[in-house]
Formats: structure tokens, sequence, C-alpha cells
């Protein structure tokens, strides 16, 4: 996919790299437009038909389908999303240097071949392109669709703040059209022209929001959480299919419901009305943050959050209770210590939730890592490579039918006991990377950066650090005894 | 088996038991009261009733003795359901009693949580206990849980020596050294450490056994054995016991007692 037509020399976007114009309002941070969008609400509706189209491009959808943790982890995975935004749209202009120098890595990763055997590259600057394409068209159909449509000098600002986005990243926006009426044409051009029915879609679609683990917060209320679910995931599906243009709806053979364009339009309106609440109520980040908030943390908030949680456990309860016919409950008691290996394999190895292990899963792990503790290079490659050698002894060890992946089935027949030592090096390299002053402990600071949260209790540790063995101890623990862990569980296991 | 004790009539003379001694203890309403629910089966095969109506006749008892301990001022009470050895019964009648005990459950929840009742089971963990059973016995608690009121402890599935076992088992994975192990730490180890000592024992149907109920807990209790069955057990059989428990003289073998558990706040 080339757009040569459109690519002209980057002129103007070395002179956004700097964010701030002269004379301009600037193009990140405080008065940018798109600031003012992030804490949208209906942003939230945006943001999912963004990504509905993304998916449907062909090489997005592959690399989202391989790689991408979001039907396992959609929670964390959207938690480090805002953050990312965040940085790379905050004040402070060397986060967001740093931020785009760390993606452009992990996209660095992100390359392999689609089941149809055509490759995919995160790092291609047309796939790039089409992304933040995506962003900014769904941020103004939001508009448009909930009734307060952009004036075309507004429109065009958001545009070249978005131009500038991209540019962070690739040096260049040079994929993206200069000029918002050229910005249409190639749009539509890849609505009609490039855009599939992929798989990555229809998962997106039709299966993340039917199955969609409750966030952590709300973990205590399965049942009110599947009965919530049932009603809204297909809503979401519904609006977000009626919201797509309607020449890609055409092409992939979407279903026209009858009345799902009100709906849709309803939903933008209502959704919008929230910008009646005063200032400071609605804040992306803050949401994400709290619903991913484990009621074990140490965080100010957790213990209101452990009080609300417990009364919801007990309001629960009552619910149960008092109705006639509850469903019958499943057979496992998740309060276990140990893990069954089913479980371990879901909760903590599949990190994609494809039902295979494959070193996707252990590289969303790296990611997971490497994004928690905001490493650099070189530190990164090598928990990369410390994880990918853990990959090789796993696949040598439990890939008994050879076809290069790991099933769950293979794995619980096998119940392996995985401590080898590539294992153990993964557990150093995550030690020597964690302890970033190189004392050989890790201490308060660099414990929080990693899990969040302060020393727990049970942490078995002399004078305040955790030492090397320990640490090693604990992690070989959590992943090869199974054993359920504080600390490590809502890095790597919670949705 | 008491042969020779039929069905009394609970309005004529409610305990023969009773026995007024001038003794000069004092007239406390017993902090812990335990029931062993005894006579359902006899109670059924008085009536030529299948046993079963005799564990549903149980319920209206329960209910009332619930009712009777809050009034009276007891704080912790503890019913013998089930014990590990009644999974020998005929698996009908088990499978009965699962199920009645689920409903009856189900039933008084909202009205237990209503009068501040805090609910727990002890045992409950065996895995021939339906799932569904094992839910609605940790929603209750789960409800309860935080509940000031009386403290209801449903010994269902419970085996005293097993509880003597788990703790044991518990001190030795603790790493606890064999000389620090003193009463009091072993009692920490039971389920349940904040239960006191049990002060008084009612056992219905004139039966006299201990049946591994909660040996630990019983070693200084008071034992009464009111003859009426368990299904005519009502409010005045508990309170006559009551009154028999206050003119008992306890002397706890001479010893200070050594009670289990502080006064909760």
């Amino acid at each position: 996919m080339t757009i040569t037509d459109d690519t002209r020399d980057g002129d103007a976007d070395h002179r956004a790299d700097t964010g701030h114009g002269a004379g301009q309002a600037p193009l990140f941070g405080t008065g940018s437009r798109f600031q003012e969008f992030l804490n949208d609400p209906r942003w939230a509706l945006a943001v999912i038909r963004a990504t509905v189209l993304e998916a449907a491009h062909p090489q997005v959808g592959a690399a989202l389908l391989e790689n991408s943790t979001f039907v396992a982890h959609p929670w964390r995975r959207l938690r480090n999303t805002l953050r990312s935004l965040q940085r790379m749209c905050g004040d402070d202009d060397e986060a967001r240097h740093r931020e785009a120098a760390r993606l452009n890595r992990l996209h660095a990763r992100l390359s392999g071949t689609d089941p149809q055997g055509r490759p995919y590259d995160a790092r291609d600057p047309a796939v790039r392109a089409w992304v933040v394409a995506t962003l900014f068209e769904s941020t103004v159909t939001m508009c448009r669709l909930s009734g307060q449509p952009l004036e075309q000098e507004v429109m065009e600002r958001l545009y070249t703040e978005f131009r500038a986005y991209l540019a962070l990243m690739e040096d260049d926006a040079g994929q993206l059209p200069d000029t918002l009426p050229e910005f249409w044409t190639y749009y539509d051009r890849i609505v009609t022209h490039e855009l599939e029915n992929t798989e990555a879609m229809r998962i997106i679609l039709y299966r993340l929001f039917d199955h969609l683990p409750a966030p952590p917060v709300l973990g205590g209320l399965p049942t009110l959480w599947a009965a919530g679910r049932a009603v809204t995931g297909p809503l979401i599906g519904a609006i977000t299919v009626a919201s797509l243009p309607e020449p890609f709806r055409r092409r992939a053979g979407l279903p026209e419901t009858p009345g799902a364009q009100t709906l849709m339009q309803g939903a933008y309106l209502a959704v919008g009305l929230a910008r009646f609440l005063p200032d400071g109520w609605i804040r992306a980040d803050a949401v994400a943050d709290l619903l991913a908030l484990s009621p074990d943390s140490d965080d100010p908030r957790a213990r209101t959050i452990a009080a609300l949680h417990h009364r919801m456990k007990r309001a629960g309860a009552l619910i149960r209770l008092i109705t006639p016919f509850p469903p019958v409950p499943e057979p496992t008691t998740p309060n276990t210590t140990r893990r069954s290996a089913e479980e371990f394999f879901r909760e903590v190895l599949d990190q994609t939730g494809d039902g295979y292990l494959d070193w996707p899963d252990l590289a969303a792990m790296a990611r997971e890592l490497s994004t928690r503790l905001d490493l650099d290079e070189p530190e990164e490659t090598r928990l990369y490579h410390a994880h990918a050698d853990w990959w090789r002894e796993l696949q040598q060890a439990l890939d008994t039918d050879g076809d290069g992946r790991v099933s769950a089935h293979e794995y619980a027949s096998a119940v392996p006991s995985l401590a080898g030592p590539a294992l153990i090096r993964v557990a150093e390299v995550l030690f020597d990377v964690a302890d970033t002053d190189g004392d050989q402990r890790i201490d308060a600071d660099e414990y929080r950066a990693l899990f969040q949260t302060g020393f727990h209790r049970d942490t078995h540790r002399t004078d305040g650090a955790y030492t090397r063995s320990a640490f090693i101890n604990d992690f070989l623990s959590f992943m090869s005894g199974r054993l359920r862990s504080t600390p490590y569980d809502p890095v790597i296991a919670q949705a | 088996m008491t042969a020779g004790h039929s069905v009394d009539d609970p309005s004529e003379d409610p305990n023969p038991v009773v026995r007024p001694t001038g003794g000069a203890s004092p007239r406390k309403v017993p902090r812990h009261v335990a029931c062993v629910m005894d006579g359902n089966g006899r109670w059924a095969a008085q009536r030529s009733l299948p046993r079963t109506s005799g564990h549903r006749a149980a319920e209206t008892t329960v209910i009332d003795v619930i009712e009777a301990a809050r009034a009276a001022g007891v704080e912790w009470l503890s019913l013998y359901a089930f014990s590990t050895e009644n999974w020998g019964r005929p698996s009908t009648e088990v499978d009965y009693l699962m199920h009645l005990v689920r409903r009856v459950v189900r039933k008084h929840a909202p009205l237990l949580h209503a009068r501040g009742i805090r609910c727990r089971f002890l045992g409950a963990s065996d895995s021939r206990i339906p799932p569904a059973l094992a839910r609605d016995v940790a929603d209750l608690m789960t409800l309860t849980g935080d509940n000031r009121g009386m403290t209801l402890t449903v010994a269902f599935d419970h085996g005293g020596r097993r509880d003597i076992v788990e703790a044991a088992r518990s001190l030795i994975r603790a790493g606890v050294p064999a000389e620090a192990v003193t009463e009091q730490s072993f009692a920490a180890h039971l389920p349940f450490p904040d239960t006191p000592d049990v002060d008084l024992v009612i056992r219905t149907s004139g039966e006299q056994r201990i049946s591994n109920f909660m040996l630990w807990q019983v070693a200084y209790a008071e034992w009464i054995f009111p003859p009426v069955l368990w299904p005519d057990f009502r409010a005045p059989h508990f309170l006559a016991c009551l009154r028999t428990y206050q003119h008992r003289d306890r002397r706890f073998g001479g010893v200070v007692p050594q009670q289990n558990g502080a006064s909760r706040p």
C-alpha cells in the first residue's frame, strides 16, 4: 500500500515537532484541541469505532490478532493506551519524545505474517498513518453524530495536531496528506479499497464486549457483571456498526439492524450530554486507573475501593440469596492459593487469549514488564531476549505435536515443572532491570515501580529491601509453582 | 439411648432437669450456648412419618431458638447440624438434608441479616457438599460477616477431632517450636479462633453423649439433657435451660477459666 501521490516534503511537520508554533495555540499539551477531547466521554465510543476501522485494515488487523492482549487483559491494555496517549499529548516535551521512542521500539517488535501469508509490520509508515487517520476521523465523526459538528477551522487545527502526533514517531507525517480536503480523498480511498472484513474486526465487534472480563474493581460481582454485559455487549456492537462508513459496511457485509441508526445517534447524543457535568468529573485516566485498581494495593484510594468492593460483594451475596432460581455455580472455587494448570494457562501464559501459547504471548509479558518499569535500551532488549529464550525452552519441552505453539491441552497434559534455566534467567534479568541503582536489592521505590504497590507484609525480606534470591524465588513460585501472588497477579494475570 | 423417655408436651413440664441449687454463682446469661439438635428421626418415627419430615419440622425450632437466644442476650449460639459421621446415613436422607439446609439458608437469610446476626458455618468444606449449597453458605457468611449482634455458628459437616487435627497441622506448618505451644496458642489455630469457650451445651432428646462436637471448646461447658425431642423444643424450653444454667455452680475444676477469644468491641 503506497500513497505516494499525497506524499510531500515534511517541512510543516518539522515545525510542528517543536510543539509550539509562534503565536499559535500549542500542538500538544494544555490548550491543544486534542487534549479537550481526551477527557470527553463521547471519546469512548469514538475510540471503539476507530479501533474497529483500524482492525479492518488487513495489516493492522493481523498485528492486533497475533500480538494484542486486548481480549484477555482489556483493562490493562486500556490503561496502558491512555497512559501512552497522555505522555504523547502532555506538556512535557522530553516525556513525549521518550514515549515516541518507546512506541517505535514496541512497534519494531510487532511484525510477522498473517494466516494468509501476507506480511505485516507495525512500523510500516502507511499503517501508522492509517491508525492516526482513524482516530482523527472518528473524533470528527463523533462530533457530527452527537449534533455538535466541528467548525472548519477547528477541524483543520485538529488535523494539524494529529499530523504532528504522527510526525513525532515518523519524523515526517508524509503518509498523511498535507491538507484536510486531500485527507478526505485519502480516507475514502482506503475505506473503499483497502479495508476488509478481518478476523480482528469481527472479534472486536462481536466477541470482545460479549466476553469482556470484569474490571478488577468489580471482580466481586460476576453475576451482575455478566448480566449487564449481556445487554450492553451487543448494544455496543450495534452502535459501532451503525457508525461505520456506509461503503465499508456494504463491502464487509455488516448487518443493517432496524433502528440501529437512531440508537447510535441517541447514544452519541446522550453521552455528549455529560459535557454539562462540572469540570474534572470525568477524566479518562482517573476512571481507567480506578477500574484497574486492585483492592489489595496500598494506594490511598484502595481502602475506599476495598470497602466498596466488600459492600458490592455483600450486595451480590444478598441478590443471589433472594433470587428464586440462581444459576448453578461453576464448580471451581477461585480462592485457592494454587492455580490449576488450565487456570494458569488462561490467566497467566496465554496473554493474547487465543487459546495457544506462542511467542506473542511471552512478548506481551515482556512488553508489559518493560512498560511498567519504563525501561530504555539496552535493558528492554535484554528482557525481551530472556523471554525469547524462555519461549524456546517452553516450546521444546511442551510442543508435542510440533505445530510451533503450545495448546492448553498440551500444557495441561504435560503438567510441566517450568523452572528451567531459561525461566531462572528471566527472573535474574527482571531483577537486574528492576534494580535500577544496581545495589543488588530491590528497595521500596524500585518495588513500587514494578508492582505499583508497597512491600506486602508477607514478602520475606530483611531491613526493608528485597534480596536477589528472595525475588527470584518468588518469581519462580509464581511462574512454575502456579502460586497466586499478591504482587505478580495484578501485573500479569489481571484483566 | 435412654429408651425410657417419651415426648413431652412443651406446655406441661418444660424441663425436668431443672434442679435449683441455693448456689451463690452469679446469675449470668451464658455467653456461648451450643445446641445438639437430636431427636428428629425419633420424632418422625413416633408419628409414623418418614425421617425426612422430622428434619423439616426442626426448621421451626431452629428459628425459635435463634430468636429466644438473641432476646435473652446470648452472644454466641452454636448449632450442631450435621457431623462428619452423618455422611454414612442413607444417601436419600443426606440429599434431602442438603436440600433442606439450602432452602432454610435462602429462606431466612434476609431475616437473619435484618436481625443483625452474624452467621458462620463450621466445617462445610467437604467436596461432597453440593456446590450450590456451598455458595449459598459462603454468600450468607459474606452477607452477615459485619453484623454486630449475636454470632450464630452452624456446625455443618463438623468433627471436633478433625478441627484439632487441623489446628495441629496448621501449627506444624507455621513452624512453631514444640515448647512454644500453649493452650492459648493452640486455640488460635482452630477454625474461627475468636469463638469463646462454650458455657452451656443443650442436647435434646435425652441422649447423653458428646458425639465429637466442638471438643476443644466444650472443656468446661455445663451440659443439660432435656428429654424433649428437637422438633418439639421451643423458646420456653430454651429459657428453662438458661435458668438451670444460672443455678449451676461453675467451678472450672478450681482453676481460673482460660477463655478463648477476646470479647468483641
